[in-house]
């Protein structure tokens, strides 16, 4: 190179580097330019698709965010093909990795959406839906038809529109359950064996029965036996909170129990202090497990794996996996049954409800969505029975078999079926859980849940579940719990959405974080102390402006009386 | 750096002209325009990444709403403010961030230093290379997983601090570590040091390297042994760098961290745990007001720049080292 070459090619170099961070700086509205070419390219892309329905199939990208960790299902995978052959629909799919709301403010702060979006209150604050009504009316005969009856609950309180397609709680046809998700006080089924198979009504008799089972057994498989486990970590903190409530023979109303349309704040009720005073007496001694208040999720899991407690409060769902791993070790008289504890044999138990729209949950449309309608139409293609039962069952055949047209599975097809990575590359699990879905049971009467179906129920169950239930004379786990009342109009309130920011969402915090930092301290304690400690609680409790809260849940209990009320 | 160099130009006073200022001319600026392309790019990366997103800082002052536009914003002044300042919580949250950043902060300086000067005595190299690897491997771990192996050694039932304790009769029962306020700070203090020290000795190593080998031949004639070199030799010689490293840490005092308190804390020890972080990932992030989370962190800056400012102020007045 010459000397003036030389000096060329060094200034060319800086001012593309310059150019190159210069552009960097404005991507931003590039990007935007792009998109709207983008969405105008979408669009007619779309009008000529539907122009001629009926046609070939055109294939099309839909981006979804699912909002609870999983794991991406094989590239070959038996149901998304099945999907992209017939309806031209491929999903890209992105899970939840870290903290929701951590990821949520991430996705709010850069308006950074994917095209399907896990319902959650922060996103429709922050206006990321798209309005739906028009669309289902328009577009959507299915969901439509699937969502009438629910059509003024799915409606935002804030504004009247819908914005999230609620995944559970949709019940068509007659309703098998066989297995009960709920909250209750869980034991061993070995604990109510050893007894001879006790009724057990109150809260004292439970402990009780704890109480001599852990004098008898100091060591269960040689690892000392816990009496009694209490999580409270993080968002699952219902195991410490919530129990009080079903004591007095209430449902599951969240932080506030509800009489005569009035809901208020039992934290710091005498009820509550009842139970509390009970765990602190068990504390004193030995019942409870002294990590009970430092464990994190991962220990209580392992703890509860492990077969060595014999009680907890807690929902099903959440230790589900649990007792699948005490039956994977052959340890079925280790897992639990759910008990629906009162503080005296007069009140009736209601811990099981009827079920109830899952609302703020399923899935919504992003602003960003290219193309709306063709996203509509999908999923009113997959509420088709055909889809729900390819997504539920899997292929008739392969995945289970047909007897005198009731839906059956043989050995192997169960095992495959309980089986993680056979899951992944045969069903559409984590889309199908956030997807609008027919429950209860189809056209010709089969149960839309495999677990359901009663022929399925009775096959699966092991010989000690058998031995257990014939004690009771019962038929499943779910006949330990009365028949379920008809919900009040506003049930639950739990799904009422205080509004992020709002005087009411801070008072929420604020009494959570009381009742994280006083609960386990007054359990603990000396009981001659309880009493000082309880009543530092709810002086505390005073202060926290809880009323803002109570005002709010009230509103919102009218609101949906005057609205829901058919 | 600049003060020395002044200090040398300070005494051959005649040639301090040479160094005055020359006026910036058309001449100067093509003479140096390579210089002034290449800076270019480096002055457009800091205004992008450094000045514009102080602009964010307006949202502070707002109340915040992702979904509007700038123009659209709601004023409220100084009301986020208000809010953090006069919070029950926000005393105490204010001390244990204080609190463990300043533990964090001496707790890892010496430990670093003296695990420096000890390796630095080390003469068979296998050695020395092995102690080195075993302290540095830590780092690489993330907080979650060295708060996991934290809660696994500290637990009742088979944590090997508590087995460790017992069998050297200091305790008769297991005693649970993370549910006492009192052992928290410790316990993340510690929990700090066995992650960072083989990564903080490194820049330590390297300033010793630099030392003069003369020097310690000198101190040898003149009878000094091992304690001796280390005290006059091997410390003065790196006091540089720990001074300058210390005024670059106190602006991070605030920083006491999210992670270890957030994971390691619970109901019990939360008076102890809560960071000022914590608190604004709750009151703010957690309940979508941004604004909340922009204040707390403006005030964490205001603070930083604050001490590290009054850090550098000192050191000059010592006759240090200083950062700016």
């Amino acid at each position: 190179m010459g000397g003036k070459s030389k000096v060329t090619f060094k200034y060319s170099l800086v001012a593309l580097l310059t150019l190159s961070f210069a552009l960097s700086g404005c991507g931003g509205g590039n990007d935007k330019n792009a998109a709207a070419t983008d969405k105008a390219k979408a669009t007619t892309a779309a009008d000529s698709a539907s122009a001629n329905t009926g046609g070939k199939v055109e294939p099309f990208k839909v981006s979804a965010f699912i909002g609870v960790a999983g794991q991406q299902p094989t590239p070959d995978n038996k149901i998304y093909k099945k999907i992209k052959e017939e309806t031209g629909a491929s999903f890209d799919m992105e899970f939840l990795a870290g903290d929701i709301n951590q990821k949520l403010g991430v996705m709010i702060a850069g308006q950074d959406y994917p095209d399907l979006m896990t319902g959650s209150t922060k996103l429709t604050a922050a206006g990321a839906y798209i309005p739906l009504e028009d669309l289902i009316e328009e577009h959507a005969p299915n969901l439509k038809a699937h969502y009438a009856e629910y059509w003024n609950m799915m409606k935002d309180p804030n504004d009247g529109h819908i914005y999230i397609l609620p995944n559970y709680g949709v019940y068509n046809g007659k309703v098998n359950s066989s297995w009960y998700s709920g909250p209750a006080f869980w034991i061993q089924k070995a604990v109510l064996k050893e007894f001879n198979y006790p009724k057990v009504k109150t809260l004292d008799q439970y402990f009780d029965l704890i109480e001599q089972y852990k004098a008898k057994y100091p060591k269960i498989d040689g690892s000392p036996t816990i009496g009694f486990e209490i999580l409270n970590y993080d968002w699952k903190n219902w195991g410490l909170f919530n129990a009080p409530q079903h004591l007095i023979g209430h449902p599951n109303d969240g932080g506030v129990v509800v009489k005569d349309g009035v809901a208020e704040v039992f934290a710091n009720k005498d009820y509550a202090k009842q139970y509390y005073k009970k765990l602190n007496e068990m504390n004193e001694k030995g019942i409870i497990d002294k990590e009970t208040f430092v464990q994190n999720y991962d220990q209580y899991m392992a703890k509860l794996s492990s077969g060595t407690v014999l009680g907890m409060f807690d929902q099903h769902w959440n230790f589900n996996a649990a007792e699948d791993s005490l039956t994977t070790q052959n340890k079925i008289e280790r897992t639990y049954v759910g008990l629906p504890l009162v503080y005296d044999e007069s009140t009736k138990d209601h811990y099981r409800d009827l079920a109830v729209l899952n609302l703020n949950n399923g899935f919504g449309i992003s602003i960003n969505a290219k193309d709306p309608v063709k996203i509509i139409k999908l999923l009113d293609t997959l509420m088709d029975e055909k889809w729900q039962k390819l997504f539920s069952w899997g292929v008739e055949g392969e995945d289970y078999i047909v007897e005198n047209g009731r839906f059956m599975r043989t050995q192997k097809q169960r095992d495959d079926a309980a089986d993680a990575t056979w899951q992944l590359a045969n069903k559409a699990k984590s889309l199908f859980e956030y997807l609008p879905k027919t429950e209860g049971s189809y056209s010709d009467g089969n149960s839309t849940d495999a677990a359901a179906q009663p022929e399925e129920y009775k096959a699966g169950l092991k010989p000690y579940d058998k031995e257990v239930l014939d004690a009771y004379g019962f038929n499943s786990y779910v006949d330990f719990f009365s028949d379920p009342p008809p919900n009040p109009v506003y049930y639950p309130a739990w799904s009422i959405d205080l509004i992020e920011g709002s005087d009411a969402k801070i008072a929420s915090t604020k009494l959570n974080e009381l009742q994280t930092k006083f609960l386990p301290k007054a359990i603990l304690a000396k009981p001659a102390e309880f009493d000082s400690v309880w009543t530092d609680y709810t002086e505390q409790i005073e202060k926290a402006n809880v009323k803002a809260y109570e005002d709010k849940i009230n509103e919102q209990i009218k609101w949906r009386i005057e609205n829901w009320s058919k | 750096m600049d003060e020395t160099l002044e200090i040398d130009t300070g005494v051959r006073r005649p040639k301090k002209n040479k160094r005055k200022k020359q006026p910036i001319t058309w001449r100067v600026i093509k003479n140096q325009n390579q210089l002034i392309w290449m800076s270019v790019p480096l002055m457009l990366y800091i205004i992008l990444f450094a000045y514009v997103p102080v602009w964010g800082w307006t949202m502070a002052f707002q109340n915040y709403r992702p979904a509007k536009s700038f123009g659209e914003q709601e004023w409220v002044g100084l009301k986020q403010f208000k809010f953090l300042f006069t919070d029950d919580n926000f005393i105490r949250v204010l001390r244990n961030t204080l609190a463990m950043g300043v533990i964090n902060l001496i707790l890892g300086f010496v430990t670093a230093i003296v695990l420096a000067l000890l390796l630095n005595e080390i003469k068979k190299v296998f050695w020395k290379r092995t102690v080195q690897t075993i302290s540095y491997l830590p780092h690489f771990l993330s907080w979650i997983i060295v708060t996991g192996i934290v809660a696994t050694s500290l637990s009742i039932n088979d944590g090997i601090v508590n087995i460790v304790l017992m069998k050297l009769h200091l305790i008769k029962e297991p005693i649970l570590w993370l549910s006492e306020g009192k052992y928290f700070w410790g316990i993340v203090g510690a929990s700090h040091v066995w992650k960072e020290v083989g990564w903080n000795t490194i820049i330590y190593l390297a300033a010793i390297a630099s030392i003069d080998p003369a020097l310690y031949e000198a101190a040898e004639i003149d009878g000094a042994n091992r304690y001796k070199k280390m005290m006059h030799v091997t410390l003065p010689g790196i006091k540089a760098t720990i001074v300058i490293l210390m005024i670059m840490s106190i602006g991070h005092v605030l920083e006491a961290g999210f992670e270890v308190q957030y994971l390691l804390g619970n109901g019990l020890v939360v008076d102890w745990a809560e960071t000022i972080d914590i608190f604004v990932l709750k009151y703010g992030l957690a309940q979508g007001n941004y604004s909340l989370a922009t204040a707390g962190g403006i005030f964490k800056t205001v603070v930083s720049v604050t001490l590290l400012l009054m850090a550098n102020g000192i050191s000059k007045r010592l006759g240090e080292e200083r950062l700016l």
